[in-house]
Parts: C-alpha cells; sequence; structure tokens
C-alpha cells in the first residue's frame, strides 16, 4: 500500500527486514543508527502520531520497538532496533518529539539503556535509593 | 450584667444557635440523601461528629504561625453568637435594641469568613492558601450586591436603621415581599445567602475534589469541630436574617411562632433544593455573576423602592 | 463506655489511599457509597484531607516510593486513626508476591486493624468489616 511504498521509495537498502503480521500492522527492522532519520520521516513528514516505546530482552539483544499510528487510515507501523546487551547505547528521540522523553526514561532505568543526548535522564518509577546497574526488567541469566 | 451573661450563653446565644445549628445541617444532610435517592444519617449524627472531633489530637503544623492558627475559629463563633443574639432579643422585643444595629449585623457577618481566611493563611499550606484566596474573592464578589439589597427594606421602612423598626413596619404594612421591589431584592439575597454560606454552586473555597478541603486542610481535632459548628450556626442565623428583613420575623403570640418557623424552613428548603441540583461554577464566574446582573437587579430593585414601589 | 468512643463508632470519617492498585478495590469502594449501600446512614462520610479522618483505607500494592508517603501520611493523621488494609494485594502481595517493586503488603509499613481480602471485595465485605472493627472497638 501507499505508505510502505513512500518508505521504500525513501530508504530502500536500509530497511532490514519487513515483517507484515496483517494488513494493519507492520513491523520494520531497522539499523540503530538510521533510528533518527526514520522517526523524522515518519513523524514530520507523513504525519503519523508516536504512540509509545516498548523494550524487550530477547536471546538476540535488547530489542525497542517504536509504535506509530496512521490515523486515517488505521494502519500500526513499528520500528525495530535490536541493541547489544553488554552496552546499549541509542540516540534519544525527545528532538524529534517530545513524547519520547518519559518513555525512555523508563526505559532506561527499567532495562538499562542509554540514550544519548537525552535532556532530562532520571528515575520515574524506582525510588532514587535504588541500587545502580540493578536493571529489574532484564533476564536472570 | 448576669442576664447579658444568660442571653449571650444559653439562650438566644451559643447554646440555642448551636442546637438549631446542628439540626438544620442534619435536615441539610437528610434532604440532599433523599434527593439522591439514598436513606441519609440519623438526627443526631451532626451532634457525634462535634462529639468525636473534639477527641481528637489537635495538630498545629510547624513553621505556622501557632497563635493565629489556634485562635482564628474562634472569632467566626463569637461572631456568629453575637448576630444571633442580636437577632432572637430584636424579634422578641423589637424595642430593646440599639439604633444602627442593622449595620452592626451586616459587619458581623463578614467576620466568620474572615476568620476562614485568616485560618487558611496561617497553615502554611499551599492548597490553604489558595483555598483562603478564593474565599476571599468570593467576598468581595458577593458584598456588594448583598448590601445593596439590604438598602432595600431600610428605605421601605422609611430610612430607618434599626431592625426593631424594620420588624414593627411589617407587622404594620405587611411583609417587604409584599411588594414589586420586595421579590427582586429577595431572589439576589438568596443568591448572595448561598455564596456567604459556601455552598453549592459557590463552594469554590472547599471545592473537595479540586484542592482538598481548601481552607481547613491543616485543622484537625477541636479547632475543626469549632469550624464546622461556625458554618452550621451560619446555616441557622443567615436565613434568619432574611426572614426578619423581608419576611417578617417571627412574631411571639399564638399561631405566628408556627408561622414563623415555616417561613425559616421554606427557605431553608430554597437552600437545599439549589444546593442538589447544581454543579459548582468557577471562581472567575462567580465574580462575573455578583459583579453583572446580581449588582444589576439590586440596583434596580433599590431604584423601584425609592419610587415608592 | 465512655462518650469519647462511642462518638468516634458513631461518626467514622474515611480517607482514602491508593498506591499502584489496579483501581478495582477503589471503585468497589466507590460503590459503598453509593445509593444501593449508602454507608452516610452510619456516618461515614469521604473527606478530602488526612488531618480530618478517623480510618485511612490503603488500596493497591505498596511501591518503594509509595511505602515513603503511606508513612508520612499515617503520621500525619491526628490519633485515635485506624488503617483498614482493603483487597488482596493490601492485605498480602497477592500476584505482586515477586514483584521488583513491591515494598511489602501493608502491615509491614504502618499497623493494620482491620483486613479485607478480596479481588476486589464485594461492599457487603467491607461493610461487615467496618461493623467488625466498630465491635472490636467497643470491646465486644
Amino acid at each position: 500500500m501507499k505508505i510502505m511504498e513512500k518508505l521504500e521509495e525513501k530508504f530502500g537498502k536500509k530497511i532490514i527486514k519487513c515483517d507484515k503480521k496483517s494488513e494493519r500492522r507492520i513491523y520494520l527492522d531497522i539499523n540503530p543508527a538510521d533510528l533518527t532519520d526514520f522517526a523524522q520521516y515518519i513523524f514530520r513528514d507523513m504525519a503519523a502520531r508516536f504512540i509509545i516505546a516498548s523494550g524487550v530482552d530477547t536471546p538476540g539483544g535488547i530489542e525497542i520497538l517504536y509504535h506509530f499510528s496512521f490515523d486515517s487510515s488505521g494502519l500500526i507501523l513499528s520500528l525495530r532496533i535490536l541493541l547489544d546487551r553488554d552496552s546499549p547505547e541509542v540516540e534519544s528521540l525527545t528532538s524529534v518529539f517530545k513524547a519520547a522523553e518519559w518513555i525512555e526514561c523508563e526505559i532506561n532505568e527499567l532495562l538499562g539503556v542509554n540514550f544519548r543526548n537525552h535532556p532530562n535522564l532520571r528515575h520515574l518509577l524506582l525510588p532514587s535509593d535504588w541500587p545502580k546497574g540493578n536493571y529489574p526488567l532484564r533476564r536472570k541469566s | 450584667m448576669l442576664k447579658a451573661i444568660f442571653y449571650f450563653l444559653i439562650f438566644p446565644g451559643f447554646l440555642f444557635t448551636a442546637v438549631a445549628g446542628l439540626l438544620a445541617s442534619w435536615i441539610d444532610r437528610k434532604v440532599t440523601a433523599r434527593v439522591q435517592w439514598r436513606v441519609g444519617p440519623p438526627w443526631w449524627q451532626n451532634f457525634a461528629d462535634f462529639i468525636k472531633l473534639l477527641g481528637k489530637e489537635t495538630i498545629v503544623p510547624q513553621g505556622s504561625s501557632r497563635a493565629t492558627f489556634l485562635l482564628a475559629p474562634i472569632f467566626g463563633l463569637a461572631a456568629v453568637t453575637i448576630i444571633s443574639t442580636l437577632l432572637w432579643l430584636t424579634m422578641i422585643n423589637p424595642a430593646s435594641t440599639f439604633i444602627g444595629d442593622l449595620i452592626v449585623v451586616l459587619y458581623l457577618l463578614t467576620i466568620p469568613a474572615i476568620a476562614v481566611i485568616i485560618g487558611g493563611f496561617a497553615s502554611r499550606n499551599p492548597l490553604a492558601s489558595l483555598g483562603a484566596s478564593r474565599e476571599m474573592k468570593l467576598i468581595l464578589s458577593y458584598e456588594l450586591p448583598f448590601i445593596l439589597v439590604c438598602l432595600v427594606p431600610v428605605i421601605q421602612a422609611g430610612g430607618t436603621i434599626r431592625l426593631g423598626e424594620i420588624l414593627n413596619y411589617q407587622i404594620n404594612n405587611g411583609m417587604v415581599l409584599g411588594s414589586l421591589s420586595g421579590p427582586l431584592a429577595f431572589i439576589v439575597a438568596i443568591l448572595c445567602m448561598q455564596a456567604k454560606l459556601t455552598l453549592v454552586p459557590f463552594d469554590i473555597p472547599e471545592a473537595e475534589q479540586e484542592i482538598m478541603a481548601g481552607p481547613y486542610i491543616e485543622y484537625s481535632g477541636p479547632t475543626l469541630a469549632v469550624f464546622k459548628l461556625t458554618r452550621q450556626m451560619m446555616l441557622f442565623v443567615v436565613p434568619m436574617f432574611l426572614v426578619v428583613l423581608f419576611l417578617g420575623g417571627i412574631i411571639f403570640s399564638g399561631w405566628h411562632i408556627l408561622w414563623g418557623i415555616l417561613k425559616y424552613v421554606i427557605l431553608l428548603v430554597i437552600i437545599v433544593l439549589i444546593r442538589n441540583t447544581n454543579p459548582r461554577v468557577r471562581i472567575d464566574q462567580a465574580v462575573k455573576f455578583f459583579w453583572g446582573p446580581m449588582t444589576l437587579l439590586a440596583i434596580i430593585a433599590v431604584l423601584l423602592a425609592l419610587l415608592g414601589v | 463506655m465512655n462518650l469519647k468512643l462511642k462518638s468516634l463508632t458513631k461518626s467514622i470519617w474515611v480517607f482514602h489511599f491508593a498506591s499502584a492498585s489496579c483501581n478495582n478495590c477503589d471503585i468497589e469502594i466507590l460503590d459503598a457509597l453509593t445509593p444501593k449501600f449508602d454507608l452516610e446512614r452510619f456516618g461515614i462520610l469521604l473527606v478530602g484531607s488526612i488531618r480530618h479522618a478517623d480510618v485511612l483505607l490503603v488500596t493497591g500494592m505498596i511501591t518503594h516510593k509509595g511505602a515513603v508517603r503511606l508513612k508520612r501520611l499515617y503520621e500525619q493523621a491526628p490519633k485515635p486513626c485506624f488503617v483498614v488494609a482493603v483487597g488482596s494485594c493490601a492485605c498480602s502481595k497477592c500476584i505482586f508476591k515477586d514483584s521488583y517493586n513491591a515494598a511489602g503488603p501493608v502491615d509491614r509499613i504502618v499497623p493494620v486493624n482491620a483486613y479485607i481480602p478480596g479481588c476486589p471485595p464485594k461492599p457487603e465485605a467491607m461493610i461487615m468489616a467496618v461493623v467488625k472493627l466498630v465491635k472490636s472497638l467497643t470491646g465486644k
């Protein structure tokens, strides 16, 4: 459909894998370095709405999904990036849309992902005297 | 001297007004419950609340001004007791009070609200300050039409500022409500009374869902009991003041006593019905309401009274 | 029985505190105050400030951040004040037994006078808890 065609035309090779689970649910695997370009294009130029981000600790590494909604057609597009478990780092998306601020704080305190250039990384859910390095949502090896 | 103490403390002063206020407030709660298809509390509920509050400990917030915090409720209680004593003594014997007692009563009627403001600001709590500042704005807004409509019975009774002479005029010439300017002034007075008693739709200072009990937030135990008792006594005293000004007071002879009590009960029912059928307004809407349409109606009522209608 | 205790049992003012609750217990507490069950005929009122309260109703699994505030609330309440733990998450941690953020059931933080288990407890169970609390206060 038109949205996927536009994305393939603009980014081409940067989409590592496109997983179309149903007519209205698409997952795009991308490189963490290209995240800001994708997010800017989808949010600004294609006028989508950012829903939320979710993070999981999988056997292949720490996976973060960013979910966008195209309200007029009912399509939900998710960008998936895979980060290395030993030192997970990715660029923060607060420069693109302010809504990323709090969800990135949460992913940081619960999974230990470092977001570069985040304006205010602090503890939202855990108390301030929580021991550093203890990330509750990581798998216990 | 002993007689004055009796009047002030027992009848018609503190004890009589307190019991009457607690019962009037129970009528309010029971009617509200019935309107909401509930059962409602028993008649001794307010007495139990008062005694329970006397038995709890008083906590003074750290850093607040202790004397102001503890003394603020007592100003309100003293003021409302004096008003009730004056009103009932006037009704029992219209010639026994002094010239200018109408002005004294109007001044004293503002003191319970001022006591709430002083208590709210002395609490050292941002929510209490917010509630107290809203109460200040509310007072500024409703005092204007209230004083204007209190001029209407004064003008009709021939320019006297003595409550006894207003009562005598009404005994001879029929209630102030029976003229053209009377009902207009009475309607404005009822709405101003609703704001003076801080009842919905004007219970902005104590908006429970917004600012968590407003100026009363830090009060506990006996000090809270005195504040609540002052509010309940005001529910008895302010409608009685309107009955004296507009409806001819209570004449103490035979069947007229029952008719007088009926007048008070009708006013109480009007207050409770307005309370149960309206949402709360914002403070800026309340100020616009009182300085706009209400003041206009009050001025029209005064002009009609001056024309002799 | 002295007047102070008797008047306390006839007029109970309730303050409601919820920390990390799924809000089911909160909805049932609200239910108990609606016309069908009508707790106001027993003198029970919901108040807005902790300083006016006689009973502190606690719902939810208490998080670490919430535990600090619950302790502070209990100290701010003028004594005599009773604590009632509503719901299974407040009585014991229920399904959050192994959670990283659960600061323990309520009786690890403040002393509790009555427990109302259930997920969520019915309003009838809450009324029974009130009756039992009143009976225990008056020594029966």
